[in-house]
């Protein structure tokens, strides 16, 4: 990544001295505000289901699902965390129905168990799984297609779902053959 | 369409009647969850900070046409149609930009035509895979390392040819 991160910014930095000196530091300033604000609607959203999670916790469902999750997901993940393996499987489950922003604090959650457990190969596995995309419905789409007027907004949902799919297992089968076990 | 939007609210519902069940302090309990989103948040920034700054002076610099320019002649050999090459590229780095572009693919070309659709498949069946890499891998202490990435920029771009396929026949 540092490697990646090093060649992108160079390259850009050193055509923009050339083209427009500029438009170099607005460019960086447009970043940094994006990322400000997407941090504060990141924040609401994380509100919103870290409260969920908590109450789901506390409540013993958590621990009911992930019994009941856990003998398919431990193979997928090749992990015995039970924890990390329960909120691996929530984060998928919470992607594939679509909830807008759920699948992210579930995703950190399990990846930093994964990691403090050395468990690498479950990180790359959950990252290339949320990457590939593996919503049922596209719901943002369909809503943008009917606001420009489409007649019928929903017909890219069986190409879109097969495609999406193919790339998440495509991506897992990727995954299984070419990083080593941990 | 509409059950869907019925999803969300019931999920809440039916937890907290149960949680109620089971005796759980509502109040507290949800507070307390509320409590990690900023330490969450504040793990997560300076990644995302420096994902958008790059590809902001990515976009900025006229490399990222260039490189649709000189990479739309091997989209349509492989049946992508050369006008939604900017929105696959950009995809991987930018969710608002690519919903952006996705809007100006609709009103330049109509919504149903067959670029608007493929164009559909290519949004819905990706991810903004540098964003979702900065958050996944930000508490790894170890050097990221570039194959998982290269991994799922790969399955998408598969499943954008075999959507804009899919669109063609169905």
């Amino acid at each position: 990544m540092n490697g990646i991160f090093a060649i992108l910014f160079l390259l850009s930095a050193v055509v923009l001295l050339f083209l427009d000196p500029d438009g170099f530091l607005s460019a960086l300033l447009k970043g940094g505000e994006k990322a400000a604000t997407l941090s504060l609607s990141l924040l609401a959203v994380y509100c919103v289901w870290l409260g969920f999670f908590k109450v789901m916790e506390k409540s013993g469902l958590s621990e009911k699902l992930s019994h009941l999750l856990f003998p398919a997901a431990k193979r997928l993940f090749r992990s015995q965390n039970k924890e990390a393996v329960y909120f691996a499987s929530c984060n998928l489950a919470a992607n594939f129905l679509g909830l807008p922003g759920a699948p992210t604090p579930l995703g950190i959650k399990a990846a930093e168990k994964f990691c403090a457990a050395r468990e690498h190969y479950a990180v790359d596995m959950l990252f290339v799984l949320n990457a590939t995309s593996l919503q049922l419905l596209p719901t943002t789409v369909i809503a943008l297609r009917l606001a420009f007027g489409s007649q019928q907004g929903a017909d890219i949902f069986l190409p879109t779902l097969l495609a999406t799919l193919f790339s998440t297992a495509l991506g897992g089968i990727l995954v299984f053959l070419t990083r080593k076990r941990s | 369409m509409k059950y869907l939007s019925l999803i969300i609210p019931l999920l809440f519902l039916t937890l907290f009647v149960y949680a109620l069940f089971k005796r759980v302090k509502l109040y507290d309990c949800f507070t307390d969850g509320i409590k990690e989103a900023i330490p969450l948040l504040l793990s997560l920034f300076p990644y995302l900070a420096v994902m958008l700054m790059l590809s902001e002076l990515f976009e900025a610099s006229g490399l990222a046409a260039k490189l649709t320019a000189f990479l739309a002649p091997a989209f349509r050999f492989l049946g992508i149609p050369p006008e939604i090459c900017k929105l696959v590229l950009l995809k991987p780095f930018s969710g608002s930009g690519s919903t952006a572009l996705l809007s100006e693919i609709f009103s330049a070309y109509g919504a149903d035509s067959y670029i608007a659709r493929c164009a559909c498949v290519a949004y819905g069946s990706s991810e903004t895979v540098f964003y979702i890499s900065a958050v996944y891998f930000a508490g790894a202490k170890r050097k990221i390392s570039a194959v998982p990435i290269l991994i799922a920029l790969f399955a998408n771009f598969c499943a954008v040819i075999l959507g804009c396929f899919l669109c063609k026949i169905m």
